[in-house]
Formats: C-alpha cells, sequence, structure tokens
C-alpha cells in the first residue's frame, strides 16, 4: 500500500422518490413538490467506494461529499455525514434552475475547483454514482472529467489503490475490463459494486451534534456556496449556460388502450379466452 | 450553411457494432432532410473492412483514425483523435452520434464537453424540424431555426417522452440505443467514397490510463433479441423462484427465451443478459408474455414493438395494460400453470389428430 493521503470527493444527488407512490399522479407523471425525496439509488454506491478508497489513502485521507441543488438537498449531505464522509458542500442557487447535462458539469466542476483551492490542493479523485434516476442521462460525471482532464473509469465494479494508481475492473460491451489510470481520477460506480452499509455509530452521533449546534459550528462541515463564491459565470449556468432544451413533452403512459382485458371469471376461462384467441400462439408452440 | 452528419463507428476486433450500422440507417433521413453529406468516423485498427462495412451501410464519406493504439477503444485515445479532427474543421458536422454503449455513453460526453455543446442521452426517436424561441433570459438565443436535430427520449418515472434541441452550437450531439432502428439494406458492394486519414497525434497524457486485461464472452450464452417468443418476469414474481415457473411455459414454445425487468435483475434473481428495457435490451419477438410487470416506462420501450403483447397481472390498473394486447388480470401462480396445461393438451389432442389422419 503505502499510499498517500487522498483527497476523495464523492458527487451525489436528491432524486424524487420514486418508491413510494406519494406525489405520483394517476397519469404517471411526478408531481415534484408532492413527491418525497431520496439520495440517487446509484450515488449509495458511489458513497460506499468512497469510503472504501479512504481506507485505501493515508491516515489523513478525507472524504467530501458534494451535491448542486435546492435547500432541502442539504438532507442527503447529512446522509452522507452519517455514513462517515468527512465534510460535505452544496452549490445552491437559483439561477441553476433548469441547467441541462453541460450546465450542471460546469457548475460542478466550478464548485470542485473551489473545494480544491480551500483545500491548497486538486483532488485526487472523484466518485459519481453511473447515472442517476431523474434523469437517466450518466453524462455529468465524464463531462466533469473531461472539464478537469482527469483519467476517467466508467461502470466500475471494483477497485484498489496502489502506488498512486487505480486498478480497476469495469464494465466494457460484452464483457469485462481491469484497466490501470494515474491519479487524478475520476470513477463511475455501476450498481453491482458493494450496497452501501448501515449509518455509523459515530456518524450519526456526529450528525446529531452538529445539527444541534451554532451555525457557525454546522457550516464548517456542511457549507453551503452560491455561483459567486465559486466564480461561475452566470451566462454559463441554468437556462441560459445550457445548450439544450426540452422543446415538448408527450405524456406516453396512458395511450394505447387497444387492450383486450380478461378478468372477473374462473382461471380456466380467462386463459382459454386468450389461448382460442390468439391462434398465433399454436404456430410456436412445440410439438 | 448546415455541415454534415456524422456517425462515429463503434468497433469490437475490427468489427462495425450493429449500433453503428443501425445509426448510418437513420443517419441517412436525417442527412436527406438537411441536403447534406452522411459521413462516418472509423476509429480502431485495421479497419480496411470496416470501412467497407460502413460504405455498404450508406456513408458517403469516411473519417479514418487507423493507429495500432485504437485497435481496443481507449477513452482518452479516441478522444484525442475526435477533438484533433474535428477541431480544425471551419463548419463543425451539424449533428454528431453514437450509441449508447458503455463506449458511446463514456466518449460521447468527453467530446461534448471539449467543445462545449449540447448532447441528449439514451435517445430512441431521430428528425430534423424547426425550432423558434421566444422566451428566455439570453437574447443571444432568440430567433428562429429551421433545421434543428430533434432528439426524443424517454424521461423515467414521469411517463414522459420528451424532445431535446439545440441548435445554437453544432455539432449537435445524441447517444442512440442500440436495437431502437432497424439495420438498414447493405449495397451488395461498397462505391468509390472519400476515405479521410486521421492524423493520430497522441500526447503523454493519453497514455494515463492502460487496459491490463480484456475479458470477453466471446458468445453471449443468451440472445433475448433473437427469440420468437419472450416469457418474462417482473418484481410480481414475489421471489426469484418464480423464474422457474417461466421457464416451464418457456419451454412449451420453440426459439423461446426468459426476459426479465430490471429491478428483478437488480435483485439478482435473474442473470443482466435477460434483461428488457432501457438499460436492458430492446426486443420485438413475436409473443411477449409478461407475467408480473407492472410495465414501467424503462420496461416498455424495449419490448412495445413487439407483435403480440400478452401481460397477466393482478393489478387491473398495471400501466401495462394500456398498451398490452391482451390482458388477462389474476394471480401468475394460478394462471401460468393453467396456461401450461390449456396449451399443452391443445397440442396433445393436435398431435392425436395427425396420428389419426
Amino acid at each position: 500500500m503505502n499510499n498517500k493521503d487522498l483527497d476523495i470527493y464523492v458527487l451525489i444527488k436528491q432524486v424524487p422518490d420514486t418508491r413510494s407512490k406519494a406525489g405520483v399522479n394517476p397519469d404517471g407523471t411526478i408531481d415534484r413538490a408532492k413527491a418525497g425525496k431520496m439520495l440517487n439509488p446509484f450515488d449509495a454506491y458511489a458513497l460506499q467506494a468512497a469510503l472504501n478508497a479512504k481506507k485505501m489513502g493515508g491516515p489523513n485521507s478525507k472524504v467530501t461529499a458534494v451535491t448542486m441543488g435546492p435547500p432541502p438537498a442539504i438532507d442527503i449531505l447529512y446522509q452522507a455525514l452519517e455514513h462517515g464522509a468527512d465534510n460535505t458542500l452544496m452549490l445552491s442557487d437559483r439561477r441553476l434552475a433548469a441547467s441541462d447535462t453541460l450546465a450542471t458539469s460546469y457548475a460542478l466542476c466550478q464548485t470542485l475547483e473551489y473545494a480544491f483551492k480551500q483545500n491548497g490542493r486538486p483532488g485526487d479523485l472523484i466518485f459519481c454514482g453511473l447515472q442517476t434516476t431523474d434523469g437517466d442521462t450518466a453524462q455529468v460525471g465524464p463531462e466533469i472529467s473531461e472539464r478537469l482532464d482527469f483519467t476517467q473509469i466508467t461502470y466500475c465494479e471494483d477497485f484498489s489503490i496502489s502506488d498512486n494508481e487505480v486498478h480497476a475492473k469495469k464494465i466494457i460491451e460484452g464483457g469485462t475490463q481491469l484497466v490501470k489510470a494515474q491519479l487524478p481520477s475520476l470513477i463511475t460506480i455501476a450498481n453491482s459494486y458493494q450496497k452501501l452499509k448501515f449509518k455509523t455509530l459515530r456518524g450519526a452521533q456526529f450528525v446529531q451534534d452538529i445539527k444541534r449546534s451554532s451555525k457557525e459550528e454546522q457550516a464548517k462541515f456542511v457549507e453551503i456556496i452560491d455561483l459567486d463564491a465559486c466564480h461561475a459565470e452566470e451566462l454559463r449556468c441554468g437556462l441560459a449556460g445550457s445548450p439544450t432544451i426540452v422543446s415538448k413533452t408527450w405524456k406516453i403512459g396512458v395511450v394505447g388502450g387497444n387492450c383486450k382485458m380478461h378478468q372477473g371469471k374462473s382461471v380456466p376461462d380467462l386463459v382459454g379466452e386468450v389461448v382460442q384467441g390468439l391462434p398465433i400462439l399454436e404456430e410456436f408452440v412445440k410439438i | 450553411m448546415a455541415g454534415e452528419v456524422m456517425v462515429v463507428a463503434e468497433q469490437v476486433g475490427s468489427k462495425v457494432a450493429p449500433v453503428t450500422l443501425e445509426l448510418l440507417g437513420e443517419g441517412k433521413k436525417l442527412a436527406l432532410k438537411l441536403g447534406q453529406h452522411l459521413t462516418c468516423f472509423v476509429i480502431g485498427h485495421n479497419m480496411q473492412d470496416a470501412v467497407q462495412e460502413v460504405i455498404k451501410a450508406g456513408a458517403q464519406k469516411v473519417y479514418l483514425a487507423d493507429h495500432q493504439e485504437l485497435a481496443e477503444y481507449k477513452t482518452l485515445h479516441y478522444r484525442r483523435v475526435i477533438v484533433d479532427e474535428l477541431g480544425k474543421w471551419t463548419t463543425p458536422p451539424h449533428t454528431l452520434l453514437m450509441g449508447s454503449t458503455t463506449t458511446g455513453r463514456d466518449l460521447a460526453p468527453r467530446v461534448a464537453a471539449f467543445f462545449e455543446t449540447g448532447l441528449t442521452a439514451d435517445t430512441i426517436e431521430l428528425d430534423i424540424g424547426p425550432y423558434e424561441h421566444t422566451s428566455g433570459t439570453d437574447e443571444t438565443k432568440l430567433g428562429y431555426f429551421p433545421e434543428c436535430l430533434y432528439a426524443s427520449r424517454p424521461s423515467f418515472g414521469e411517463s414522459l417522452k420528451a424532445r431535446i434541441l439545440g441548435p445554437w452550437k453544432d455539432p449537435q450531439m445524441a447517444t442512440i440505443r442500440p436495437g431502437v432502428f432497424p439495420k438498414p439494406e447493405m449495397l451488395d458492394s461498397a462505391p468509390e467514397v472519400e476515405v479521410v486519414n486521421v492524423a493520430c497525434n497522441f500526447q503523454g497524457s493519453d497514455y494515463r490510463v492502460e487496459i491490463k486485461e480484456t475479458i470477453r464472452e466471446l458468445e453471449t450464452k443468451v440472445d433475448i433479441t433473437a427469440a420468437d417468443v419472450i416469457v418474462a418476469g417482473g418484481y410480481g414474481l414475489g421471489s426469484g423462484e418464480g423464474i422457474d415457473l417461466l421457464k416451464q411455459l418457456a419451454d412449451c414454445f420453440e426459439n423461446s427465451v426468459i426476459g426479465a425487468s430490471r429491478k428483478i435483475v437488480d435483485l439478482s434473481w435473474i442473470d443482466y443478459p435477460h434483461q428488457v428495457g432501457q438499460t436492458g435490451k430492446t426486443v420485438r419477438p413475436k409473443i411477449y408474455i409478461a407475467c408480473g410487470i407492472s410495465g414501467a416506462l424503462q420496461h416498455r420501450v424495449g419490448m412495445q414493438k413487439s407483435d403480440h403483447i400478452i401481460a397477466i397481472n393482478k393489478d387491473p390498473d398495471a400501466p401495462i395494460f394500456s398498451f398490452a394486447d391482451h390482458g388477462i388480470v389474476g394471480d401468475l401462480y394460478q394462471v401460468i400453470p393453467e396456461m401450461i396445461n390449456q396449451i399443452k393438451s391443445k397440442r396433445n389432442s393436435e398431435n392425436k389428430e395427425l396420428k389419426n389422419a
């Protein structure tokens, strides 16, 4: 091992909670105001990866959880602290509304640069979830990696760090690959990685303590900054900074309606109607 | 004047990936609408055959980066040849397309961030059309744009399909799901088209990642895209043991296979190659029997083009019934055994008739 101390960042996002039915309209659309919120499930793997990476580094290695979002997203930063993150940082600014992936990657990149500066040196590792459940693009991680000129390992299933290099197993088309990448590196974690472990007792106690402490004390562990603090250009953020827009949406959850329904009869009758009513079935029945 | 429509080819072992051919087929339509050429950027090593292949699929000009360092996909090396080449053009391509594979999803965002341009992920529909931007804080964006790339994709959890566009900056980029577009008709022989050799000026920093080993499953044991009949299971199975029941039903049919929703793959009830939907395979079998699958959009986009969809679900309000052809409301643990029973007895009686005849 003998690794140096590692500065590890993990990018996390708060997303609508799609596990519960709260806020889900009958037509399948989501009322974001009413829906519950949760940590993006893919990011839970990334958080665990960051915590594991900390153990692979020197004794003063640390994990900083970073998010961008409206004020309530602070909940997931507390969650990260409960699981063992050392620090957190949030970019929150109304001017970020309607950011697409490129604008998001710019704003997060500025946030990371801000953290690197505060810390006196650039980060060694950035972990991201594979994608989010509300955007499903998987683009923000690699876009940040391009901006920071980090090496990049996507779809990472497992990794270790030695001699200041990452040795990783990653998914590729039709197989897997073992790669070695120099630090600094941005790694997106596949959902075949280890599940997030339980909160630590110490982490839970820690969060209780800071929630009870003064605002100044809270800000030491949960720092909230705006675009000005991280020197982000307004025109490169939010709607103005997004090269793409959604020009039109269609509801597609309730179209169709030509389904022949079979219900309210005995099981043999229900099945009989379908088997008799669909002659094409016979074509494929084994003789 | 708009630039061309360019497809970045994907290759494994110097062979063109199917998604590249699908994109050339669809890209041709876009190029025709724009009155532009369809071009293909081929990256790899020993790619002569691949070049012929993309030309047969419709490419009217090929940019070829052929180098031993490019034999296998590597983020930084592939990125290098693309950004170096396109970075020196005065008119960038109008549209730049890649497959939404693990490779395309790794490479496309890096290229998009380099050019500070828009990228739509996991597109399922492409078109060219107009757009007028009339409101917004940024006045430089206002205007009428007659020829935008329309890239549409499902927005999950919200049962919406969204059209995404960004005419302010070329190339307008999108990654496209494999299997969404049909493979184009291939020309018998490749016509003479211009092949531009692209310079490979790798920098020291491009070598920061090294491939130690590549393990490819030479044959995918399960190819659900080739089956005529798919018996698919979802969370409604209740447990992994339900897979056995699906197998019994699938066994009644020729060329059949088990399909699965993302949820039960995540739960490890069945392996990933069986997964149907946005993050799995797109399938178009003759018969799709969905058992205990609610029919969330991410599953639906992977199977809605099946010829005949039979859905079995306890919940009469399950979304799957909004697009299935036949819906059976009932407990799949009663319905499937009965279905097996009826199919077998029908077959037996037919066999008897055959014997008697």
